[in-house]
């Protein structure tokens, strides 16, 4: 079983990378990593998950240009079931444009019908906490701007905390079984409910992970912690 | 804004020192915020000394302001600082305020000023530094940072034309900082330590900024800091203007050199053989360079200087040794230097974590994303013993050691500082390490009492 990570060397913040050595470490899959200049090796190789990370503002421009060429093997993965996980503000290189503070607008990959804005002197930082069907999600944002224009169920739905926007109730999008959320913790780890719920989607029967007890001793306690309701959500 | 605004602003400030005092009051940013509250523009009005120096970047920023002050004084200047106060423009304007007469004439000779990375905005319009000296960029809190990029961003658009950088030419996010102002590079030579491939988790600097390809190391000696060059397009690092070479840790000494055939130099001693303090006397020897003093006096003057004890300290407790390391919770890179000091330091370890940002718990909740950036795995050595994970982010603490490779059975999770200082072994002959944060700082010191308590009954 392989686990990809696109473009390593610039998707790597705030600990992203963590959620594919993870999965990896409670399946024993293989993780492959995917420069800027190679191509995916989902579009020839049997992949059981693609991840990408949070990245820098000139970041997302770059893995734009890296990715575009290989956006439609991406929708055939979708389309047939295969499974991947965006995180942080790769996200929004997915949507139609990225909207700076001067009015400027920088094309993205067109994907998914949302904008995103970027407010560069005012970050967003909160507490996230939210469902997946009947499983609780904890987690954290911190990013320069929000997405807009989204219409359906998104990935995730807020119980407090922003949504894709802040005024939605919608958090994060998804199509199939590709899955782009903002949520940083990094989430796989932060979620071992979601975790074990990738590694069903990856084809793992019974999954069981790495260092479980603790794993669920911490999310347990963040998330008794996170439905407090005098907790502050923003920083 | 009027004359008259401003001279209220200052003595108004200046007339709550002594009422602070009177009243028990330890508020040492109070005056300068005051002095902001009155007046918007106090920093542009109030008096200076003749030069500034402003030292910034992640991490070094309070040591290398700590040992230029020491070596100017030395040298007979008198020299304003920030040294008791914060970096930011409060802790700013309280200095100033104190450096000025009540008619706003300058006391000092210099100034040398720690300055918050984030308050640049609000202080390089009115005080315009001849130099600034850039220690480094790196990760640091992701609720105000975001990333090195963004930092490097935010000064090049604050920092004044005029100014002259003395920057480190090693660290490629820090030298593309204000590229259209002078500059001086400093760096260090290969050391005996260098690699050519990253070992840690995250480098920030992994692309060529011209072509996008892939950077490579004639030497790289942690996370982005190194000597880069891209094979694709031919583009490198800057070349040195000052440099240390020659480390000798184990004769604690160094060469710092102007760079170049005949350029002065001298052995430095070493005041801590840890690479963040050598690069920190490098950083401060290239700027000295600048004020026209000689590399023999430089070395002269900090000799006679030390670390702030704040940072690292040692002291005996019984059968052991009791290190206060501080690792600043939220930074990444500063824990992972410290566990990697530590883990290459001989003799059995025993560990106390509790770089936790008591404040965040307080309001919200620790972002935590950071300890998965930061480098745990350095503690996964069998001289490592025992570690003991404690504040209200133990339980995060624990998994990650785990996930770094640490035996289960070598961990001990305990939310209570001083609860968890009784879970220490005091085994004889070994080190205990307390790690603690600037947040962490007042009750680290309680607990470090409750530690040599029981490290002097263990002995008993």
């Amino acid at each position: 079983m392989i686990i990809e990570i696109l473009y390593p060397e610039l998707c790597n913040l705030y600990g992203d990378l963590a959620n594919a050595e993870y999965l990896a470490r409670s399946s024993g899959a293989e993780v492959v990593r995917t420069s800027l200049h190679d191509a995916p090796r989902f579009l020839t190789e049997d992949v059981a998950l693609v991840t990408m990370g949070g990245t820098t503002e000139r970041g997302q421009t770059i893995v734009r240009d890296a990715f575009a060429p290989y956006l439609e093997g991406l929708v055939r993965r979708t389309d047939a079931g295969g499974v991947t996980l965006i995180t942080g503000n790769a996200l929004e290189i997915f949507g139609e444009y990225i909207e700076n503070e001067d009015g400027s607008r920088e094309a993205m990959l067109n994907l998914f019908p949302i904008h995103s804005d970027r407010h560069m002197m005012s970050r967003y930082n909160s507490l996230y906490l939210g469902k997946l069907g009947d499983m609780d999600i904890v987690g954290f944002k911190s990013q320069f701007g929000h997405s807009y224009g989204m219409n359906g169920d998104g990935l995730f739905r807020t119980v407090r905390g922003a949504g894709l926007d802040s005024s939605l109730a919608a958090e994060g999008l998804r199509r199939n079984n590709l899955m782009l959320t903002y949520l940083l913790g990094p989430l796989v780890v932060l979620n071992p409910p979601f975790a074990k719920y990738l590694l069903g989607l990856m084809g793992v029967a019974e999954p069981t992970l790495a260092f479980e007890e603790a794993a669920m001793d911490v999310y347990t306690h963040r998330l008794e912690q996170f439905s407090q309701p005098e907790r502050g959500f923003l920083y | 804004m009027s004359k008259l605004q401003f001279y209220a602003a200052l003595w108004a400030a200046k007339l709550s020192r002594p009422a602070l005092k009177l009243t028990g009051h330890n508020g040492t940013n109070f005056p300068g915020e005051l002095a902001l509250k009155i007046c918007p523009d106090f920093l542009r009005y109030v008096g200076k000394p003749e030069h500034t120096i402003a030292v910034t970047g992640t991490n070094g920023k309070t040591t290398v302001s700590n040992l230029l002050c020491d070596v100017l004084e030395m040298s007979g200047r008198k020299v304003l600082n920030n040294r008791f106060g914060s970096n930011i423009a409060s802790g700013i304007s309280t200095s100033l305020v104190n450096g000025v007469s009540i008619f706003n004439r300058s006391k000092y000779h210099v100034a040398v000023l720690e300055i918050d990375e984030r308050s640049s905005k609000r202080i390089y319009p009115f005080i315009k530094p001849d130099y600034l000296v850039l220690t480094n960029l790196f990760r640091d809190s992701i609720m105000r940072n975001a990333h090195p990029h963004y930092i490097a961003d935010f000064l090049t658009d604050s920092i004044p034309p005029e100014t002259k950088l003395v920057v480190n030419a090693d660290d490629l996010i820090a030298s593309s900082v204000a590229p259209d102002n002078p500059r001086v590079y400093f760096g260090i030579r290969r050391m005996a330590t260098d690699v050519t491939k990253c070992v840690n988790l995250i480098n920030d600097n992994q692309i060529c900024p011209k072509c996008s390809g892939e950077l490579q190391y004639e030497y790289l000696r942690y996370h982005h800091i190194g000597k880069a060059y891209c094979p694709k397009c031919g583009f490198r690092a800057p070349e040195y203007d000052v440099e240390g070479r020659d480390v000798d840790t184990e004769h604690m000494t160094m060469t710092i050199a102007d760079s170049g055939e005949g350029g002065d130099s001298h052995v430095y001693r070493l005041l801590s053989d840890g690479i963040f303090n050598i690069y920190n006397m490098v950083t401060a020897a290239a700027l000295l360079r600048q004020l026209g003093m000689s590399h023999a006096e430089i070395a002269g003057y900090m000799d006679r200087t030390g670390i702030v004890e704040t940072r690292y300290n040692v002291e005996r407790v019984g059968n052991v040794e009791l290190v206060m390391q501080m690792a600043k919770e939220k930074n990444a890179l500063a824990c992972s230097r410290a566990f990697d000091y530590v883990s290459h330091q001989p003799g059995r370890k025993e560990l106390l974590l509790m770089m936790n940002c008591l404040g965040d718990e307080k309001h919200w909740s620790e972002n935590v994303c950071w300890l998965y950036d930061c480098d745990f795995e350095f503690l996964a050595s069998d001289d490592v013993f025992h570690i003991v994970a404690t504040g209200p982010r133990a339980r995060d603490y624990r998994l990650r050691l785990l996930l770094a490779g640490v035996p289960a059975e070598r961990i001990d999770c305990e939310e209570d500082e001083f609860a968890a200082a009784e879970l220490l072994r005091f085994e004889p002959g070994s080190r205990v390490y307390m790690f603690y944060g600037t947040d962490s700082l007042a009750l680290a010191y309680k607990v470090r009492e409750k530690v040599k308590t029981l490290g002097e009954e263990a002995a008993k």
